[in-house]
């Protein structure tokens, strides 16, 4: 962050949370609710659904539909993390694991401990159901798919500042920090960029390695010599002479 | 300026890659180049499930016969006419006489349906004593507060089973017959009565109460049935392991369904010479026609069904995996549309330089 403090614009300009980012959650959960409920009402419609021919229940198909509820809030959750720890995955992962694990232990514990009459024997049907597995297959993708190619072509087209730099740290971690191009190949050396960015509304992002200065792309004239903005070094490394000029096609 | 982190305080925290927020982290960045093949694939993995979902569907075969004797439509409607407003005659009976063009292929399962009934009202569902069918001596003659009006008798006796579920127990009954040649005799095609309720159920779930004197008459003696039974339920049947709260007709009726039309298995014709299928030629289904349904606008009807490792046929799924899929690939084009447009834009950004 204190190498590109115009990442604080983001949280200043409320750009992450706003009345429209709402609203558009709003109207995606409600679509996500309409498939969530009717792909499975109708396809348990007539209630034959087991191999067995026998005939199931109202429970049978809420906790199948419940089942995929939790899927499919767990994944877009996780969707929407820009930065999966382990806590992530324990979260993400673990909640559907721990909905499966409770949902087998409540399916069977009466009468032994009487609660939960209604829900004897559930978790066996329902898990040896094709339909809830076909459909566990189907309704979650069905629901994310737009999710996904929504950010998947709002980060190719409108990338914002935060996922530039986090490619940024993503590439020089994987390559070292002569890595002059970001995901899409577009040069990254700072002539090229000084001069991209000049028209544009975002000051320049240089990618230099250990300095903690404000991220100024420019230094007066020989300042490298002179402990400036950038040091003589790092000028040296960021053009590896050793390699052919690439040209453009 | 650097930092310098060589005099701690007191409440200065750890240095430690949690509390510090530096926890190794993986920032999946989702762009064009990943989605893309990923639409594709999924794409065309739907189809191909959706289509073989389809046709596993269409192969499944069902006959299907509404008997609820609306005037005008078949042998039924005597038994009908006499249910206005209330119960028919008891054992009206009539008969449905239908011919198989071809081999259908087994086992067969025999449904009945109803629509227009909702099991699924609140009040109906929750209207049951699950203590009392468990077959504790203590709840037998105590039910639940849930199960009024149908808890106790004008003549103050507790009902067994309570509840307005199983006061509207399904009880009108089917046998199937065959006419093996042409104008020869009927004979009757055996129904396997067992096993059609879930096993859970029958073994666990629902328990008849101990045997007093080996009999389970006395069992539930200061008990009364539901209003609209005309049997107590330990006479539900002749087979003493299918009789009582364990009566598998029973137990398959108390498991509510969902929505208003919903079907219940009755029977499997799986014995016999009738274990592969139905072959060819006439057969006649002697109804019982005892279930009151045109009071409030239901019908009954009787299903002829096989099954497959799906269950019954529903084309649903299959056209779900297709739409699905088509969608996806369609996403795909547009996302693809939208990479080459972006690349293009690029390029000429950089090429002005």
């Amino acid at each position: 962050m204190l190498r590109f403090p115009q990442l604080y614009k983001i949280t200043q300009n409320a750009e992450g949370f706003n009345t429209k980012v709402f609203w558009g959650h709003c109207i995606n959960a409600l679509v996500h609710s309409l498939i969530l409920f009717w792909f499975p009402m109708k396809a348990l419609e007539h209630d034959t659904a087991l191999a067995s021919g026998q005939a199931t229940d109202y429970l049978f198909v809420g906790n199948i539909v419940y089942t995929y509820v939790v899927v499919t809030v767990c994944l877009k959750a996780g969707l929407e993390t820009t930065a999966w720890t382990k806590f992530s995955h324990l979260a993400v992962w673990g909640s559907m694991l721990i909905w499966l694990v409770f949902f087998g232990i409540y399916s069977t514990i009466w009468p032994t401990i009487p609660i939960a009459p209604d829900m004897k024997g559930q978790a066996t049907m329902v898990l040896s159901s094709a339909h809830f597995w076909l459909g566990l297959f189907l309704v979650p993708t069905a629901c994310l798919m737009e999710d996904v190619a929504w950010r998947a072509a709002k980060h190719t087209c409108k990338k914002t500042l935060l996922e530039e730099v986090q490619e940024l740290e993503t590439k020089s971690r994987v390559m070292g920090k002569a890595m002059l191009r970001d995901s899409n190949g577009k040069r990254m050396n700072e002539r090229d960029r000084l001069l991209k960015r000049l028209s544009r509304k975002t000051p320049p992002t240089l990618f230099r390695g250990g300095s903690i200065q404000q991220c100024v792309p420019h230094g007066y004239a020989f300042s490298q010599e002179e402990h400036g903005a950038v040091t003589q070094e790092e000028i040296v490394r960021a053009y590896d002479t050793t390699k052919k000029k690439s040209r453009k096609k | 300026m650097t930092w310098s982190a060589t005099a701690r305080g007191a409440h200065q925290p750890d240095n430690t890659a949690f509390t510090q927020q530096r926890l190794p982290a993986w920032q999946p960045l989702l762009s064009a180049s990943i989605a893309l093949p990923l639409f594709f694939c999924a794409g065309l993995a739907f189809i191909g499930l959706g289509l073989g979902l389809f046709y596993s569907s269409n192969g499944i075969k069902e006959l299907e016969y509404d008997y609820t004797g609306n005037p005008g439509t078949g042998n039924c409607s005597a038994c009908a006419l006499a249910d206005q407003d209330r119960a028919p005659p008891l054992r009206c009976s009539c008969s449905w006489y239908f011919s198989l063009p071809e081999f259908f292929p087994g086992p067969v399962y025999l449904y009945y349906e109803l629509t227009n009934f909702y099991q699924n009202n609140r009040r109906y569902s929750v209207s049951r004593d699950d203590t009392q069918l468990s077959g504790l001596p203590s709840a037998l003659r105590h039910p639940a507060n849930e199960c009024a009006p149908y808890q106790r008798r004008a003549s103050g006796l507790p009902v067994a089973p309570c509840g307005a579920i199983a006061n509207s127990l399904f009880n009108d009954s089917f046998s199937l017959w065959h006419q093996r040649q042409p104008g020869g005799p009927y004979v009757e095609v055996p129904l396997d009565r067992t096993g059609i309720a879930w096993w859970t159920d029958c073994h666990v779930k629902f328990r008849n109460p101990p045997l007093v004197n080996g009999s389970l008459a006395l069992a539930f003696q200061g008990t009364a049935p539901p209003p609209n039974w005309p049997r107590p339920v330990y006479e539900l049947s002749p087979d003493p392991n299918n009789t009582g709260f364990i009566n598998q007709d029973f137990v398959v009726w108390m498991r509510t369904a969902a929505l208003p039309t919903f079907r219940k298995l009755y029977a499997r014709i799986r014995q016999g010479n009738y274990s592969t299928g139905l072959p060819r030629g006439a057969y006649l289904v002697n109804i019982t026609y005892n279930y009151p349904v045109r009071a409030f606008g239901g019908h009954k009807l009787i299903v002829f069904s096989n099954i497959s490792w799906m269950g019954g046929k529903n084309p649903f799924l299959g056209i779900a995996y297709l739409v699905v899929g088509s969608l996806c690939i369609l996403m795909g084009f547009v996302m693809l549309v939208v990479y080459i447009r972006y690349q293009d834009q690029n390029d000429e950004d950089e090429d002005e330089e």
